[in-house]
């Protein structure tokens, strides 16, 4: 009974015109932003952030979780038409998706990524409104000592999963930390590095840092790195809808696909890009033909496109119930949370039901948007994957600039920005992760303060975070991961290139 | 990658250096009750650890995948270039407003980084001025600097 009054607030909520304009506003720069490749998900909802500042707080986080999914879908177009991944969680889908187009198959193979998608995201948004309230109340028996270990697990799973060295991306989560640290001790009140600087006393913007390290640091990327000409596949695209066979085909792998996304979304660390690498390396494995896997199979298109798509909505979980972000879009939405004055966490349900439900309901209406965006819209995807980059960079920068400083109307934000741009492009030369650095420095505050309340608790004994069953079970999960590379024959997980 | 490894390693315990030296000189409290400093000297003791870890790791490292420079020679002078047109912006954003030096800023990235026609570059940057000014101050009603020529 509570599941049928849930989903009816969820859709009216969800289905006010406010809501419904600004989901659609969001699946739509979602997808288009999942279309051009060198703007990802998390650069554009940096970027918007501000301007959803304007908007009530279950509008902006409406919009901003649509781009997240929107990017999902748009990021498959690339993949299949052009051979570029829109987005990294697309970058399996080029493997079979582009051969199916250089067959002359490139609208079977756009129409089961759009409908894999539709029914992953569907299956993701039920399993979200079953698993989110039981979750919440557990949730509520945390303590400090919970929320600091469970924090601190989060932050070990996704440097154990950085593609690159894990060392390094320890470096980047204890600079995050350090990051977070400046500004005003909300405790104490003492500045913390800020050598009297008015714009620091507030700490450092989330936007600024973001948008620097995510947005400017990826033009700056593209324009170091030449893009080769983007050889875009000419091919009739008339024939949308797969046939009985693709669906005989696919169906299982959708399924498989939603089931292995929507539980790597909700681990900590996780996210889009690993869940489609692990479901293309599942149905890779149980084929009867495995070999056939990066010549244009349809179900190496459907499995991995349900799972990123799963994934980034199975991803809302650990967020809207726990408060902890499983991935770094999700921790900028966690930060947009709390600019907005919402905390979320097991409370949300019950002090903000119209936030968590009225999300929930708007990825149901957003994923129908998506259906019907896709299909007929595609032809003007490809033409705008046209527009070359170099009349598109300076608009980027622009949105930037615009976005950092209407934020406070401060100028010195801008130039932190700049600051981090070059950070940011510098640590992807030398291969340092963004990720785990931006995660820790949303998460730092939090730390500190379960931290600092946990020894005030025990009375200065670290002993507290041993004693408490949840506490030493989340301690000793983040312990193992961080030993097990140096564990004999306990290797780290393949990369996605080896899995593939 | 190893020499680079290496040398981005020591910057990094540099800057751990700093940020330990600095904290150090906040109140760091005690166990039942930690001071300010606490985790800022935490955070810049875990950065230099690791820092020197990944040196030791690079230094004994005997296989080395070759690569080039870590930069594109022939696409440098763009960067700077981008870089140099930004920070003009946030220089002289107060001081001329936002309409003449968005026009600015978009005219100069149209025709310095990858020179685009007059026509492009003007019409482009009259037209992207105009649109953003119209959708953040009209329509958000973001307070966007008048400077002074007064729009």
């Amino acid at each position: 009974m509570e599941f049928f009054s849930n989903l009816l607030l969820a859709f009216a909520v969800a289905f006010t015109p406010d809501n419904l304009f600004f989901c659609f506003l969001g699946v739509l720069i979602g997808t288009l932003v999942g279309v051009l490749p060198g703007l990802g998900p998390v650069a554009t909802i940096s970027l918007l952030l501000p301007s959803t500042f304007q908007i009530t707080p279950v509008s902006a986080l409406i919009m901003l979780a649509g781009i997240f999914y929107g990017a999902m879908y748009g990021g498959s177009t690339t993949s299949i038409l052009v051979n570029i991944p829109g987005e990294a969680a697309s970058v399996v889908t080029c493997l079979d998706g582009y051969q199916m187009a250089r067959q002359g198959r490139a609208g079977p193979a756009l129409g089961i990524s759009a409908f894999g998608s539709f029914i992953a995201g569907t299956l993701s948004v039920i399993a979200i409104m079953l698993i989110a309230p039981p979750l919440a109340n557990m949730a509520l028996k945390f303590g400090p000592p919970e929320y600091f270990t469970l924090m601190f697990l989060g932050l070990t799973v996704l440097t154990y999963l950085a593609s690159g060295s894990m060392i390094k991306a320890l470096m980047m989560a204890s600079l995050g930390i350090f990051l977070g640290t400046i500004g005003t001790d909300t405790i104490s009140g003492l500045e913390r590095f800020t050598y009297h600087s008015y714009t620091l006393m507030d700490g450092l913007g989330l936007v600024p840092v973001i948008m620097g390290l995510f947005g400017i640091s990826e033009v700056l990327l593209n324009i170091d790195v030449q893009a080769a000409k983007r050889d875009i596949y000419e091919t009739k695209l008339s024939n949308l809808f797969p046939n009985r066979d693709d669906w005989r085909i696919s169906i299982f792998p959708i399924l498989r696909g939603s089931l292995i996304g929507f539980f790597l979304g909700i681990l900590p660390g996780g996210g889009a890009v690993i869940a489609s690498f692990g479901a293309y390396a599942v149905e890779k494995r149980i084929s009867r033909h495995p070999e056939k896997f990066g010549t244009g199979t349809i179900e190496g298109v459907a499995s991995p496109e349900s799972a990123n798509n799963a994934a980034s909505q199975g991803a809302f979980i650990p967020l809207l119930t726990l408060g902890i972000p499983a991935n770094v879009v999700m921790a900028i939405l966690l930060g947009a949370l709390l600019i907005h004055g919402i905390k979320p966490g097991p409370l949300l349900m019950k002090q903000n039901p119209d936030v968590f439900w009225g999300v929930i309901g708007s990825m149901y209406i957003g994923n129908v948007m998506l259906l019907i965006l896709n299909l007929p819209l595609i032809g003007l995807w490809v033409k705008i994957l046209k527009i070359p980059y170099p009349i598109l960079f300076p608009l980027i920068l622009l949105f930037c600039l615009i976005g950092c400083y209407s934020l406070n109307n401060n100028v010195v934000e801008i130039m932190i920005m700049i600051l981090f741009g070059i950070v940011g492009f510098l640590m992807k030369k030398f291969e340092y992760e963004g990720a785990p650095l931006i995660l820790a420095f949303v998460l730092s505050p939090l730390m500190e303060n379960a931290l600092r309340q946990s020894l005030i608790m025990s009375h200065g004994s670290f002993s507290i975070f041993f004693t408490r069953p949840i506490a030493v079970t989340f301690f000793l999960v983040a312990l193992f991961l961080l030993i097990s590379p140096q564990i004999p024959g306990f290797k780290k997980r393949p990369k996605g290139g080896d899995i593939v | 990658m190893k020499k680079y490894d290496q040398i981005t390693s020591l910057v990094w315990l540099a800057f751990a250096v700093y940020v330990l030296i600095e904290s150090s000189c906040l109140p760091l409290g005690s166990w039942r009750d930690p001071g300010a400093g606490f985790l800022p000297l935490g955070s810049g003791l875990c950065l230099g650890i690791l820092s020197m870890v990944n040196y030791l790791q690079a230094r004994f490292r005997k296989e080395d995948d070759v690569r080039g420079s870590w930069h594109s020679p022939d696409r440098w002078k763009s960067l700077l270039v981008i870089l140099a047109v930004l920070f003009g912006y946030s220089l002289f954003l107060d001081f001329l407003g936002f309409l003449v030096s968005t026009f600015i800023f978009l005219f100069l990235l149209f025709r310095l980084v990858e020179p685009q026609k007059w026509a492009v570059a003007v019409g482009g940057s009259f037209l992207a001025s105009i649109v953003s000014y119209m959708v953040f101050e009209i329509w958000l009603k973001t307070q966007l600097p008048r400077g002074i020529f007064g729009f």
